[in-house]
């Protein structure tokens, strides 16, 4: 920048043209929208998540299917193979959280939140912009993950003669699945990172939730613990993503699904609840 | 409507509590239209509370404050009437300038050409698509100002503008604030610095211990506060001050013996003396700072007190 502009104080500060007609610049939720949009495409964090999203999930079920096709392929395996052309999600869909987090969070750290709101004071429907655009984001990406994920794996159990047809029900639901998971995975994200304002405080509580807890219960003893794990979220959540599942105690697909956006729409409205009651 | 007689800060019985700390107490205060009002305190007075209060960022406690005669949350369109710069550097370091005032601009339907528009007013056109988060403290200070300045709004808050800046930086933000209440808009700055707003202000509102302590013209605070004295020594100080006090000036005693005259010039107190043959040993001119002014007004209401008068435990 030159040195006289900075120096040069304004002779007086000029006034954009449709001034004084207010009618015609109010605060709606469409605006709050784009702006929201307009601050997640703005940030490299956003790319970074979501090629992560993209490239660990492909990249690892075409491994996993490299890998396992052989044996897959042998007479007398009982292994589900449909859990595999979808394999990589398990560790992909970590990009999601983070990125739902980081909408969040990354607002606290920067102390933009109190820019946000001074522009937008109404907090319900900042919350809700953020919700939306991380949802269709993640949909978005999650379901051309799925795509690539399958179309990936699928080569190589194609090759010994056990690949998957996309006309399959299971598998167009588990494409498209993969879109809704990670979805609501974010939304998820986004909720803890409202609740929590702290990154690396809610990616750890995130992801120990998801993944840690979500084994861990498996441990409880009897229909207590059986129930446990079908509901904890990731384990609820995820059948909708994988054409088969590992684990054949799990709720059905779309059951699940409902239980994880359930839940996943309470820790949101709870968090909405305190953002608009505590202090920014 | 836009920067009518409606354009103000009113607040009453204003009141943020932090657990049993009341950091705002109660306060009462009208910012005005047309005028700097200077919001002064020393640390911790409770500046930054009062103004996170009327964004609407904090939650009074107590009391309420409304801009333009609502409370901020139910402002239809705020970036057109309200503008703030607030402590907090509260912008993603990640973000241009460009794209920060662009998301801004698009939650209250600013159109993109007043992006550029501020952009050029504060001087950050060549770095206007560089991280932000690589930017000066001047410069992030400038682009805290330009979404201040985006809606064109007719009432600002600027919490602690200067702090930091450079002289030219420090220069630049006085003028500008000095020109947009000449624009007849509602301004309202806090300081701890007593000199700073001497030269920005034209009113005054002291704050000490989350209580409003003085609000005042300030030019009306200057002339009571800023009264000279003429300080005088000599052998013969009885008679002098006799002699003085016959014209009708205040005398005074200075610490170590010299008088403190009120009222009078040097010449007119040389004159008398020499009318007098009383010898002079000085004779000088000394500004009670509105520093000092101001320290004096707040001493009680300091919130941390260097403990500079304790004596050094020996041994330690
Ligand atoms: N979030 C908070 N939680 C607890 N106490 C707080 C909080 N914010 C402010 N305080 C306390 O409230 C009092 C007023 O703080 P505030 O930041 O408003 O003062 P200030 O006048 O802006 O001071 P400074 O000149 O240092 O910026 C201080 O004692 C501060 O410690
Ligand atoms: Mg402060």
């Amino acid at each position: 920048m030159t040195t006289s502009s900075i120096l040069t104080p304004p002779a007086s500060i000029p006034a954009p043209a449709r001034r004084g007609d207010a009618g015609g610049a109010r605060l709606t939720f469409g605006r709050i929208l784009d702006a929201e949009w307009t601050k997640i495409r703005t940030v490299r964090s956003t790319v970074w998540t979501l090629a992560s999203l993209f490239v660990v999930s492909v990249g690892l079920t075409a491994l996993i299917c490299l890998a396992a096709a052989g044996d897959l392929g042998e007479a007398g395996n009982d292994e589900p193979v449909g859990a595999f052309v979808t394999w990589g999600l398990m560790f992909g869909q970590i990009a999601a959280l983070v990125l739902g987090i980081l909408v969040a969070t990354s607002e606290y750290a920067s102390g933009m939140i109190r820019t946000t709101l001074a522009a937008a004071p109404r907090r319900w429907s900042v919350l809700a912009a953020k919700a939306t655009v991380v949802t269709g984001l993640l949909l978005v990406l999650g379901t051309l993950t799925a795509f690539a994920s399958f179309l990936a794996g699928n080569y190589f159990l194609d090759r010994e003669g056990i690949g998957l047809s996309l006309g399959d029900g299971d598998v167009l639901r588990a494409m498209f699945g993969g879109g809704l998971y990670v979805a609501v995975l974010g939304v998820f994200g986004l909720a803890l990172g409202s609740l929590m304002r702290h990154t690396a405080g809610a990616v750890t509580v995130g992801i120990t939730l998801i993944f840690v807890v979500g084994n861990l219960v498996n441990l409880v003893p009897g229909a207590f613990g059986e129930w446990l794990t079908k509901l904890m979220p990731g384990n609820a959540g995820s059948a909708i993503a994988n054409v088969e599942s590992f684990n054949p105690d799990l709720l059905e697909p779309w059951t699940g699904f409902a239980v994880f956006a359930g839940e996943t729409a309470l820790l949101l409205a709870i968090a909405g609840w305190l953002f608009s009651k505590r202090d920014a | 409507m836009g920067r009518s007689v409606a354009a103000m800060i009113t607040a009453e019985r204003l009141t943020k509590r932090y657990g049993d700390k009341t950091a705002v107490d109660a306060i009462d205060f009208t910012v005005r239209p047309g005028a700097v009002t200077g919001f002064l305190g020393p640390n911790g007075a409770g500046k930054s509370t009062t103004m996170r209060m009327v964004m609407g960022l904090d939650h009074p406690s107590g009391g309420g404050v409304t801009v333009n005669g609502r409370a901020y949350r139910d402002l239809p369109a705020p970036l057109h009437e309200v503008g703030a710069l607030l402590e907090a550097k509260a912008i993603h370091g990640g973000r241009s300038a460009y794209n920060h005032l662009l998301w801004l601009a698009k939650t209250n339907g600013i159109p993109r050409r007043r992006v550029d528009e501020v952009i050029g007013l504060v001087g950050l056109e060549a770095v206007a698509h560089k991280r932000s988060g690589g930017f000066s403290l001047g410069m992030g200070q400038r682009l805290g100002i330009a979404a201040a300045l985006l809606g064109d709004p007719g009432v600002l808050l600027f919490d602690e503008p200067v702090n930091g800046l450079d002289p030219e930086g420090i220069r630049w933000i006085r003028n500008l604030i000095r020109s947009l209440a000449a624009e007849g808009r509602t301004v309202f700055v806090s300081s701890h610095l007593m000199s700073e707003m001497a030269l920005t202000a034209d009113h005054l509102l002291v704050i000490g211990r989350g209580q409003i302590i003085a609000d005042t013209d300030m030019a009306d605070f200057i002339a009571r506060n800023s009264a000279a004295y003429v300080r005088v020594r000599s052998p013969q100080s009885g008679v002098l001050a006799e002699a003085l006090r016959d014209r009708g000036w205040r005398i005074g005693r200075d610490d170590d013996g010299a008088l403190k005259v009120e009222g009078a010039t040097p010449e007119q107190i040389g004159d008398v003396a020499g009318s007098r043959n009383l010898y002079l040993h000085e004779l000088s001119v000394v500004n009670a700072s509105l520093e000092e002014a101001f320290m004096r007004l707040t001493a009680d209401s300091v919130e941390y007190h260097a403990r500079t008068d304790q004596p050094v435990p020996a041994g330690v």
